[in-house]
């Protein structure tokens, strides 16, 4: 027998169910019979280890479950009811804001682009503020000495 | 430890039937009922003390919820011992990816590492005294052994359940098992061996 094949029915077999063979072969080879020992070793340790006081519930455990258990839904059943108010209240929310859409957008449609009038009169104040860049400096300082901003009293900036 | 193949007890499917109904009583019965047994394989699988209560309570709380799924195809402390074994595994795996933790006070840290208990086995001494070095040996090395290793050896040896009962807790088949079964033993095996090389 192979020390490779002995070790593996060692592990394999439970203590006691041991052939003739591998007896034989465990009897004469040392480094098997090690193998074997510590095999038997990890076998107490393991029974010992069964043995150890295991932690016991506390004093009512089982009743402080079922009152997590009622907690639990108790808390699961609100917020099922704050998430259904939470949706009431978006939309209502919405409905108002649909509502004040509708009074304020006149009634052709609800969103209209400029028309060709607005677009037309919008066009010399975008002249203006073009010249303004292009006109020499001495003029647009003059400019402004003579045309004071009319929130000012006209006073301040002047000796 | 009770058999898992128990008869089935009016009473319990009972309890099981109003509780798969919403019934948190029913449940509060077959809370006293297993809450022993869960404390045990909640402990021998996480090797803490301190932590048994509360997982042990998270386990239930999973039943609870799940309870719904229970056919009654298998026994009611198989398949109790089936979330309490997976809730136990995602637990190890979770403190296997943070830094390594010990669970020994720091006093007797030294005394408590592996090399150290492999010294104290090759010392001449009483067989009581052995055992208890074997058992704290064993111990550590479950506590270092990979989650599957760990639980598969715990149902096994610790436990005390058959091959077939192991499969139906972990939803293996028997052949599946005793594979796994041999690779954890020869792994843990080698551990052992080679921390007396290391010395
Ligand atoms: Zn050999």
């Amino acid at each position: 027998m192979r020390c490779e094949d002995a070790r593996t029915i060692l592990v394999e077999v439970e203590g006691g169910e041991r052939s003739a063979a591998l007896r034989e072969h465990v009897a004469v080879c040392p480094a098997c019979r090690a193998y074997a020992n510590d095999l038997e070793g990890l076998r107490i340790g393991f029974r010992a280890l069964a043995a150890q006081s295991v932690p016991e519930p506390s004093w009512g455990f089982a009743a402080r479950l079922v009152r997590r258990l009622d907690v639990e839904e108790w808390s699961r059943g609100a917020d099922f009811l704050e998430q259904v108010g939470r949706r009431v209240v978006y939309a209502a929310g919405l409905l108002t804001l649909l509502l004040l859409l509708a009074l304020v957008l006149p009634a052709s449609g609800p969103l209209r682009g400029p028309t060709a009038s607005e677009l037309y009169w919008a066009q010399p104040d975008t002249a203006t503020l073009a010249n303004y860049s292009i006109l020499p400096d001495e003029t647009l300082e003059s400019r402004e000495l003579n045309s004071p901003a009319p929130n000012s009293s006209g006073a301040k900036g002047k000796p | 430890m009770e058999p898992y193949r128990a008869e089935r007890d009016p009473q319990e499917v009972a309890w099981i039937r109003g509780a798969q109904r919403g019934d948190r009583e029913a449940f509060g019965h077959l809370v006293e009922r297993y809450q022993k047994r869960v404390f045990s394989q909640v402990f021998r699988l996480v090797r803490r003390r301190e932590e048994v209560e509360d997982l042990a309570q998270e386990v239930l709380v999973k039943a609870f919820r799940a309870i719904r799924s229970y056919d009654f195809r298998s026994s009611f402390g198989t398949w109790l011992a089936r979330v309490a074994v997976n809730h136990c595994y995602d637990f190890l795996r979770r403190e296997r990816a943070q830094p390594a933790t010990f669970s020994v006070s720091p006093g007797d840290r030294d005394a408590a590492q592996p090399t150290a208990l492999v010294d104290k086995l090759e010392a001449p001494g009483q067989d009581p005294e052995r055992q208890a070095v074997l058992r704290d040996l064993v111990g550590k090395l479950l506590e270092r052994a990979p989650a599957d290793d760990r639980v598969i050896l715990v149902l096994k040896e610790m436990e005390g359940l058959s091959v077939e009962e192991i499969g139906e807790i972990l939803e293996l088949r028997p052949g599946t098992v005793k594979v796994r079964l041999f690779r954890a033993r020869k792994r843990m095996l080698e551990n052992w061996r080679s921390l007396r090389q290391e010395r």
